[in-house]
């Protein structure tokens, strides 16, 4: 069958349309259009049927189904391309992310840092701020071996803009906060307290590490797509319990250290969440 | 509903005229004052018409953010912001600007802008007609008058700064149980940096605005 490729300005694309056997899928197209454009790899692209009238969202192309099946019955093989920018993998993306928060704040709790604001560099070490380095510097480490060896990602890749987005907002909070957990005038909180927020914190990164293993197993091995309801230990109760483990663990973190930064990070962050989870719930139904 | 529909325009048309008798107020007292007494006295003349209409403008992000109006919040935040920034955090926390010659400038680049749009959005709300000059005056005084008051803001603000460092106003020092720490001095200066991305970023939307507004003239014309 011949394919016609057009933008969603209605330009062919790819002269004179692309030639493919009955039996070619979706994912066959973007190889040839891959092959016939040289830059725009399948990753990039976003193929979707012409609207009919009375449509406002494009219907996407899905790379596994057959293209016989996917054009409706005596209409023109027409498929829109939409070029979705550079695009990195999830692991890329995620690398970028976590690294630097953990070099970040080791650098605060190493380096005299604080002489270049006129402050004091001889400096009393609480055990607290110790203990929030390791903790900190633990936990996203953690999150990059979970990156490469635990999340199986859905889609291959996200847009190269955000790696950008994402990391200026990992990166600034985590300059925000290690500054004040390890500045010279940091006042930390009682024994007591600081146990409990560790202890909190480590019970529910334990507790998030499980969970993540659980949606690692929901994956069909034969890598088939399609979305699962996670079942088993906290998500027989919570939806997202990898996400609400994520909240608490960072709720411990501030119990332990108590700022003003790491509170308004954990709030974003849960807000951030909170997000994500009403859709997987809507999703769910 | 059609209802609401009418509520919302009586609302905008009410909320536009008295924002637009504010302003009036200060053009009239900024440019008597100037007349009679100079410029030194200009901000004592206007403060309170010139608080009044200049805060009353932060219901406008609300707004947008209802979708009252079609203007996008990233397009009126940083106005209002810098605008709500100067009129408190600078010229009513700092005495010591007040005599300064470029409040002058200010509030006349200010209320002349103000005075055109919400005249423009009043006449389109209550009445329903948008007067061609108008609308020329709305979207091609901005030419001038952005620059200039931008100028006036930036000029404030580098006025006031000696001030801010020397008095510690605003400032929260460490240790506290908090452990958060504020430096007026060091945010002032950021606020300046941000004129820098800021003022070509306002200058090229209101100019794509106007692109738009004569483009749609045109076509019912």
């Amino acid at each position: 069958m011949l394919v016609t490729v057009t933008s969603r300005s209605g330009k062919e694309v790819v002269k004179g349309g692309i030639q493919l056997s009955e039996n070619a899928t979706v994912k066959d197209l973007k190889a040839s259009i891959h092959k016939r454009t040289g830059n725009l790899y399948p990753e990039r692209q976003r193929l979707s049927l012409p609207l009919v009238s009375g449509e406002t969202r494009p219907i996407v192309l899905d790379g596994d189904k057959r293209l016989c099946d996917v054009f409706p019955e005596g209409s023109d093989h027409i498929v829109i391309l939409k070029d979705l920018g550079p695009q990195v993998k999830y692991s890329t993306l995620f690398f970028f992310e976590y690294v630097g928060p953990l070099f970040i704040y080791a650098m605060f709790y190493f380096l005299p840092l604080y002489k270049f604001v006129g402050l004091l560099e001889k400096r009393v070490i609480y055990p607290v701020q110790t203990y929030a380095t390791i903790y900190w510097c633990f936990y996203y480490f953690k999150r990059i071996m979970e990156t490469f060896f635990v999340h199986k990602f859905s889609h291959a890749t996200s847009p190269l803009s955000f790696v950008f987005r994402n990391c200026c907002y990992y990166w600034s909070f985590a300059i925000f906060i290690a500054y004040f957990v390890n500045h010279p005038y940091y006042t930390p909180v009682g024994e007591t307290q600081m146990y409990i927020g560790f202890g909190l914190g480590i019970i529910c990164q334990l507790a998030n590490f499980y969970c993540h293993i659980i949606l690692k197993n929901l994956r069909d091995p034969k890598g088939q797509g399609g979305y699962r309801i996670p079942r088993g230990f906290l998500f027989n109760y919570i939806t997202c319990a990898n996400y609400t483990t994520e909240i608490y663990q960072g709720l411990g973190f501030n119990i332990a250290t108590q700022t003003v930064a790491g509170y308004s990070f954990l709030v974003v962050a849960a807000y951030i969440m909170s997000h994500w989870a009403a859709f997987r719930c809507l999703v769910q139904k | 509903m059609a209802g609401l529909a009418i509520l919302k325009r009586i609302y905008l048309a009410v909320y536009n005229w008295v924002v637009f008798a504010g302003w009036l107020q200060v053009l009239y007292w900024a440019v008597q004052t100037l007349r009679t007494s100079g410029y030194e006295a200009v901000y004592a003349a206007v403060e309170r018409p010139l608080q009044f209409a200049q805060t009353a403008a932060i219901l406008e992000i609300f707004h947008g953010m209802f979708g009252l109006v079609r203007s996008p919040v990233s397009a009126t935040l940083p106005q209002i912001g810098s605008r709500i920034y100067v009129t408190w955090a600078i010229l009513w926390s700092f005495p010591e600007t007040r005599t300064s010659p470029i409040v002058s400038s200010l509030v006349l680049s200010w209320s002349i802008t103000e005075l055109i749009r919400y005249s423009f959005f009043g006449m389109r709300e209550a009445f329903g007609i948008t007067p061609s000059f108008l609308q020329w005056l709305r979207y091609s005084t901005f030419y001038i008058l952005y620059p200039t008051g931008i100028s006036s803001e930036v000029g404030l603000i580098l006025t006031a700064l000696p001030y801010v460092k020397v008095s510690e106003k605003y400032c929260l020092r460490m240790p506290n149980r908090l452990n958060i720490a504020f430096d007026n001095y060091f945010a002032t200066l950021f606020t300046l940096a941000s004129y820098i991305p800021g003022s070509p970023y306002m200058y090229t939307y209101m100019i794509g605005q106007r692109a738009k507004a004569l483009a749609k003239a045109k076509k019912s014309a």
